[in-house]
């Protein structure tokens, strides 16, 4: 009996997430709620965040003190606080030198004030920067169990698997000693075992699984939108498929690199989709391209790169028309006769052939495309463009066109994680994201304090007239950095950049290693060799890497690179957020290391050349040297350029999510 | 080039719904400027919506066991590019099911439906908050009244019966006719306050008659009437009923029946009060409500009923005329778009429509309405602010709010986030500052001319009055006015056979008594004296009689000309001493006298050699007569120059209501002085034919004030009215 009372109640909670999704505010709703978590939250968040923690930090001579037994039974009786959602200020200062304590007991690190502070902001629903190596981990699993306490289940969202997995295992000891349960759901975890893992307390994964999940649910609960309607599909038979949600209500999540799952990834939809049935198509794709490369940009059709959208010429158009009249009468397909929807093909093809380029939005790996991700620098082997531009990519390739698919349930992860109640995230670069951050989750971003100084002399930015320049001029000063002793890690923005440079340095003869999306089943060999410094037997290490290098990944110093200077990083171009060139740039100076950074930059720039285009021309045709002085003036170019894109990314995903907020609204119920 | 994308990103979400049309929905086909459509409408609802023949099909398709997917892909198949795009079906599906046209195969949550009707609630409130200046309170159901009404009217509902109205108020037009000054002299009396509740009474029934004509002919038609209420109409309260069951007629000319229908049954009203009226006497208090009647059946409604700018009834007529649906939204629509395409050269714009002839049709139904929009709100507001300040101010600034402020507003926002204006965002902004730095230019930079207007009458200062001396019969008149005299001259001759009746009994009298005298002068010195005495008295009463007989005849006082009424008509009539008779003034010395409100004291603040005052008078406005300044009377003043100017002698100063004299104001007025330039020609203000202007003549003063920007003659026309409000 309890356990269908349980599964009503999951099943009750998961429809009911799905309704209560808030909408975006609009018009002065969005200025007073903006208002409201500028004023209300930013302006003494640290203070107090800081005073909590020190309130909690004075409790630690108490609880240091605790046999064992009182340990866990003040954890018992603080938990008992938290369930009836009683607690107050003091006691979750109990409840957090308790965690604390517990956590140090079992893996003999104790939280450093910081620490204390960013687990207190999680816990009030921030989203917390702590600079990397500051202890996130830690930070996280101290906080951990006063949420699942509060909020019954907690879903901590990790970058990958292997976190996942590893978090999980390594925390389980402070979570069972604190009472929470805890799981693990990874790629490889079968659907049976879900259901249980699910029901945990604590539940590691990544965003990926646990959206698809939630999908999967959402497809096998159909239309239904009350426990009543849907109580025939979960009859508690038993059996797998019929055991109601396997995702219960969603309670709380804490993220983890939350600006690149909240806002980065945050539009990129989670598709579940399966072939179409009937599918004549691939001859169309490639007929569309060949007709798309016939065409004369100009005369026939615009091109908009930042926007990827193409326009037709009535010249275009016209001789659009002969063609597929040509097509027809050559026994083409029937979709010929249509013009419009002719042309949409042709342009969409024009867009895979000028906006999709090889080697740095996509690879072809195999004879298959295979879409990089823009943020990450990684393969998303499983991902497909939709609606046909995946295909138009193929054609345009000469490769297989793959069937079309059709999408059966779509959600992203802006989306998904508005579902959430409570939501909480830590990151190292939130601050730039702060007012997206604010406006679309309504979650306030405190920037914590580091334990530790930063020491990262951070070098003044080199300015190029052309790309040719600048990429000598890196080469140069790879060479010289190199003879120091120090390992370079060199950031390039696509795949094909970084074998550009693996093919210039092998030119110098520099030895190096290249880490892209092509190598990384060794990402983990390259990462430990990268922070080599030069001894009697190798010289130090050039790493050549695209963003695959930029999160999460730590690179540790051997005594000899930290004695030559500690890692320099150098960013061989601007990317289009500022907080993907910090990442970067934050390998270097981890944790008390010494290091140093210099970004090169040049006018040539896809990122000036799309979103400052005219200034970056006029600056290029003015004479003089190839390399620029690096005035704040330019310097503010590509400054603006980078905001620029940021302000396009941007309202592309708000737009995104108005739409779907307009759909929620005036087609409720329909997923 | 409108761009129409296949695909959408959300069709997953509707895909596999299995929708049908809710059961009591009902379709009806129309056709507009030869297109077919189709209108749902949900009676339980009474919303609507307009399908084109692809939407139709769509629709048809739905019966709750077809997915949406399925439907599309039919429709993909047979109509190819016509065919819906899947952006079209979700906004089709998202119009008819936020419409409550289309049930869902899945039970929708109670909440959902709550959700819904408190969202049209919203939009409702929305609505009544933005019209505050038509705000409509519903009260009831009338339709079973109407259904009981409709069959006893039924058998004059059609053909038979539209002749025999034809015929009616064409009798009562011809009849009404020949009577046509009597009903323009009744008119200053019906809109005299005192007949204001009785023409509120006739109004308000009047009205109601009018929504009966709408519902009833509604009902012929078979369409329900579902609610019954009142607006209140810039604060006055006007029945309503809900006759929108028409829009699914598929006959035009039903549709413009109801519509027309409170028209239809007013003027046969109107036509009616016409006999009624012609059949009673003045003093007749029915004589005075068919009057009312009649102006308000025939002026309102032509006036306002049939006006199409307003959206009342000539609005629906107009828009079902041309085959237009909601023509007003669509011509806004249009103006916008070409505003996009042509200003801003936004590619993507859509027209609303790609039918030329409708295309037209919009343009100028959006400029009209656009303009008449703005005359109505200023004199709308103008007039509110006058008569009630307060309620006046906050209604004009809630208006403002809405039908200025608010579009604005919204352009903003679309100027800012529109996605089409993406890649050219900047030289759209460029664009907008450039067009609001012109308009600002030309209103707050740009000298524009000022003229003022003002009305007055012709004045002498050097008058002299004649008056009948005596109290006699005319018997002749030996001027003309006009006429130049001389003073002395004689104007007119009275005769009284009572004084010379008196004269030449006292003169038998005195030669009587001179007799006596001398008789007794014979007699005694004493009774000489006392008889003497006698004949004196008696020569002096003669001498008086004398010298009245003189003044039957009556003289210029001074040089000048005659003016006054045609003199002729005193002859044999008998005037008292002490009438006037007519006046003789010096044509030299004439000038004018404006007369402005308090709110008008623009006059006081006028440099007098900066501005030129034109006059032209009423007897020939044709001439134009230069003036120049010469003072103003002190303020304060109430009495006005001439009763021509009060509201009894047809002027527009509001007479006070205890005055008979016709000239005292019932504000104060101030008065200002002005003299002809030019008096070579002759007498001043003559006209060009030389004819002279006659003191209590009105005039028409226009005076040009320097150039100066609109923005600043408009913040001084509003200073001047707020002051004149403070000093009352």
């Amino acid at each position: 009996m309890s356990q269908v009372v349980t599964q009503y109640t999951s099943l009750y909670e998961s429809l009911r997430s799905r309704r209560l999704r808030p909408e975006l505010p609009k018009g002065l709703d969005m200025v007073a709620s903006r208002a409201r978590t500028f004023l209300g939250h930013r302006a003494h968040a640290l203070p107090r965040l800081l005073d909590q923690a020190k309130d909690t930090d004075l409790l630690a001579a108490e609880f240091r003190g605790m046999s064992e037994a009182a340990l866990d039974d003040t954890v018992t009786r603080v938990r008992e606080d938290f369930l009836r959602g009683r607690e107050q200020r003091d006691t979750v200062c109990r409840a957090l030198a308790a965690t604390r304590e517990v956590a140090r007991r079992i893996t003999g690190e104790e939280a450093y004030l910081v620490q204390l502070a960013g687990a207190l902001g999680l816990y009030h629903g921030r989203v917390v920067e702590m600079l990397t190596g500051e202890g996130k981990t830690l930070t996280g699993s101290i906080a951990a169990p006063l949420i699942a306490w509060r909020r019954r289940h907690l879903h901590v969202l990790t970058v990958n698997d292997y976190l996942a997995s590893r978090d999980a295992l390594g925390r389980r000891e402070i979570f069972n000693r604190c009472r929470c349960s805890v799981g693990a759901v990874v790629q490889e975890t079968e659907q049976a075992e879900r259901f249980e893992l699910y029901s945990r307390h604590i539940v590691y994964c990544t965003p990926k699984q646990i959206v698809a999940d939630y999908l999967r649910d959402q497809i096998r609960m159909g239309r239904h939108t009350t426990p009543w309607t849907a109580r025939g599909l979960f009859a508690a038979t038993g059996a797998d498929g019929e055991r109601g949600p396997m995702v219960p209500g969603l309670q709380a999540a804490m993220v983890d690199e939350a600006d690149a799952v909240l806002i980065d990834e945050g539009v990129v939809p989670l598709i579940i989709a399966r072939s179409r049935r009937e599918d004549d198509m691939a001859g169309v794709y490639r007929e569309a391209a060949q007709l798309a490369a016939q065409l004369d940009e100009g005369p026939d059709y615009v091109i908009d790169l930042v926007l990827r959208r193409c326009d037709l010429r009535r010249r275009g158009v016209d001789r659009l028309r002969h063609a597929f009249a040509l097509l027809l009468g050559r026994g083409g397909s029937a979709i010929w006769r249509a013009q419009r929807r002719g042309e949409e093909l042709v342009r969409q093809a024009l867009v895979a052939r000028h906006c999709y380029i090889n080697q740095q939005h996509y690879q072809i790996v195999e004879g298959k495309v295979v879409i990089v991700d823009e943020y990450t620098g990684r393969f998303l082997p499983d991902r497909s463009w939709e609606h046909g531009l995946h295909q138009a990519v193929e054609a345009k390739e000469g490769l297989d066109v793959t069937a079309d698919r059709e999408t059966l349930a779509r959600l992203s992860f802006q989306r998904y994680f508005r579902t959430y109640p409570f939501l909480c995230g830590m990151t190292g670069t939130a601050a730039d994201a702060t007012g997206e951050i604010e406006a679309v989750y309504g979650r306030p971003v405190t920037v914590i304090p580091p334990n530790r100084p930063v020491v990262r002399d951070t070098m003044p930015m080199r300015i190029f007239r052309t790309q040719r320049d600048k990429w000598a001029a890196i080469v140069d000063s790879i060479e010289s950095i190199h003879r120091d002793g120090r390992p370079i890690l060199a950031g390039t923005r696509s795949i094909a950049a970084s074998e550009l440079l693996s093919r210039l340095l092998e030119a110098r003869g520099l030895p190096h290693q290249v880490l892209n999306a092509n190598f990384d089943k060794d990402e983990a060999d390259l990462i430990a060799r990268a922070g080599q410094g030069a001894s009697e037997s190798v010289s130090a290490a050039i790493t050549v890497a695209t963003n695959m290098a930029g999160r999460g990944t730590d690179i540790k110093l051997d005594p000899a690179a930290r004695r030559a200077g500690g890692l320099h990083v150098l960013l061989t171009e601007m990317h289009g957020a500022k907080r993907i060139d910090r990442q970067f740039i934050g390998r270097a100076g981890r944790q008390g290391d010494p290091g140093s950074s210099q970004v090169f930059v040049s006018l040539e720039d896809e990122l000036v050349t799309k979103h400052a285009k005219v200034l970056a021309r006029i600056l290029k045709e003015r004479p003089g040297p190839g390399e620029f002085v690096a005035t704040g003036l330019l310097a503010r170019l590509f400054r603006l350029a980078q905001r620029r894109s940021e302000a396009r990314d941007h309202s592309n995903r708000a737009g995104v999510l108005r739409q779907d907020d307009w759909i929620d609204k005036y087609l409720p119920g329909t997923g | 080039m409108s761009e129409r994308s296949t695909f959408s990103p959300f069709w997953h979400r509707v895909r596999a719904m299995k929708p049908r049309l809710r059961p009591h929905v009902q379709i009806t086909r129309q056709f507009h400027r030869g297109r077919r459509w189709h209108v749902v409408h949900d009676p339980s609802s009474n919303s609507y919506f307009r399908l084109s023949p692809v939407g139709h099909e769509f629709v048809g398709l739905f019966d709750g066991k077809r997915t949406i997917e399925e439907i599309w892909q039919a429709g993909l198949a047979r109509h190819g590019d016509d065919a819906l795009t899947q952006n079209e079906v979700i906004q089709l599906l998202s119009q008819l099911h936020s419409g409550n046209l289309m049930a869902g195969d899945s039970t929708p949550e109670t909440e959902q439906l709550l959700g819904r009707g408190r969202e049209r609630l919203r939009r409702k409130a929305v609505q009544q908050a933005i019209g505050l200046m038509y705000f409509k309170v519903r009260l009831f159901n009338p339709d079973h009244i109407l259904a009981w009404i409709e069959p006893v009217m039924r058998p004059l509902l059609g053909r038979v019966g539209f002749v025999l109205w034809c015929l009616w108020v064409v009798a009562g037009l011809v009849a009404v006719l020949p009577h046509m000054e009597e009903l323009k002299g009744g008119f200053d009396a019906a809109v005299a306050p005192s007949n204001w509740p009785l023409i509120m009474v006739v109004f308000v029934v009047l009205k109601l008659w009018h929504e009966l004509g709408h519902g009833v002919i509604c009902k012929r038609f078979g369409g329900q009437v579902p609610e019954f209420g009142a607006m209140m109409l810039v604060l006055v309260p006007a029945p309503f009923v809900d006759a929108s069951a028409a829009w699914t007629f598929e006959s035009k000319w039903r549709r413009m029946a109801v519509g027309a229908g409170g028209m239809i049954f007013e003027l046969a009203a109107a036509s009616l009060a016409a006999f009624v009226w012609l059949n009673t006497g003045p003093g007749d208090l029915l004589h005075q409500v068919s009057y009312n009647a009649m102006l308000t059946a025939s002026v309102s409604t032509v006036l306002f009923n049939a006006n199409p700018l307003m959206r009342f009834d000539g609005y629906y007529i107009l828009s079902d005329l041309l085959e237009i649906p909601n023509l007003q939204q669509r011509s806004f629509g249009m103006l916008k778009f070409l505003m996009q395409r042509h200003v801003y050269r936004v590619r993507e714009a859509t027209p609303p429509t790609s039918d030329p002839g409708e295309a037209l049709h919009l343009l100028w139904y959006g400029i009209g309405s656009g303009i008449y929009r703005i005359v109505l709100f200023v004199s709308i507001t103008l007039y509110l602010v006058g008569e009630l300040f307060a309620i006046g101010v906050f209604l004009a600034a809630w208006t403002a709010a809405m039908w200025f402020i608010l579009p604005i507003g919204q352009f903003v926002h679309w100027l800012a986030t529109d996605a089409k204006l993406a890649n050219i965002r900047g030289r759209a902004i460029l664009t907008s500052l450039v067009l609001v730095a012109a308009a600002a230019l030309l209103v707050g930079a740009v000298p524009m001319p000022d003229h003022r207007r003002a009305v007055g009458v012709i004045e002498s200062e050097g008058q002299a009055g004649v008056y009948f001396r005596v109290n006699a019969f005319v018997q002749s008149v030996h001027v003309e006015p006009g006429q130049r005299v001389k003073a002395g001259e004689p104007i007119l001759t009275c005769e009284s056979d009572q004084l010379e009746a008196q004269i030449g009994t006292l003169s038998a009298q005195i030669s009587e008594a001179a007799a006596r005298e001398r008789e007794a002068r014979l007699s005694s010195e004493a009774a000489a004296q006392v008889a003497a005495k006698f004949v004196q008295t008696m020569q002096e009463q003669l001498d008086h009689l004398l010298e009245k007989r003189e003044r039957l005849v009556v003289v210029a006082p001074r040089d000048g000309v005659v003016v006054g009424p045609d003199l002729k008509s005193f002859i044999g009539r008998f005037v008292r001493e002490g009438e006037p008779a007519c006046a003789v003034v010096e044509p030299e010395r004439l000038r004018a006298v404006a007369t402005l409100t308090q709110q008008e004291a623009w006059i006081y603040d006028l440099d007098p050699a900066g501005y030129s005052v034109e006059i032209r008078r009423a007897a020939d406005p044709a001439t134009v007569i230069p003036a120049r300044f010469e003072r103003t009377s002190g303020a304060g003043d109430r009495e006005l120059p001439h009763p021509a100017l009060g509201f009894a002698g047809g002027g527009s100063f509001e007479t006070s209501p205890g005055d008979q004299s016709g000239v005292m104001a019932k504000n104060p007025v101030l008065k200002a002085y002005f003299q002809a330039i030019d008096q070579s020609r002759g007498p001043a203000f003559a006209s060009a034919s030389g004819a002279g202007a006659m003191p209590g003549e009105r005039v028409y003063l226009r005076f040009t004030l320097p150039d100066r920007p609109w923005l600043v003659q408009w913040l001084d026309a509003l200073r001047k009215t707020l002051q004149g409000r403070a000093r009352l």
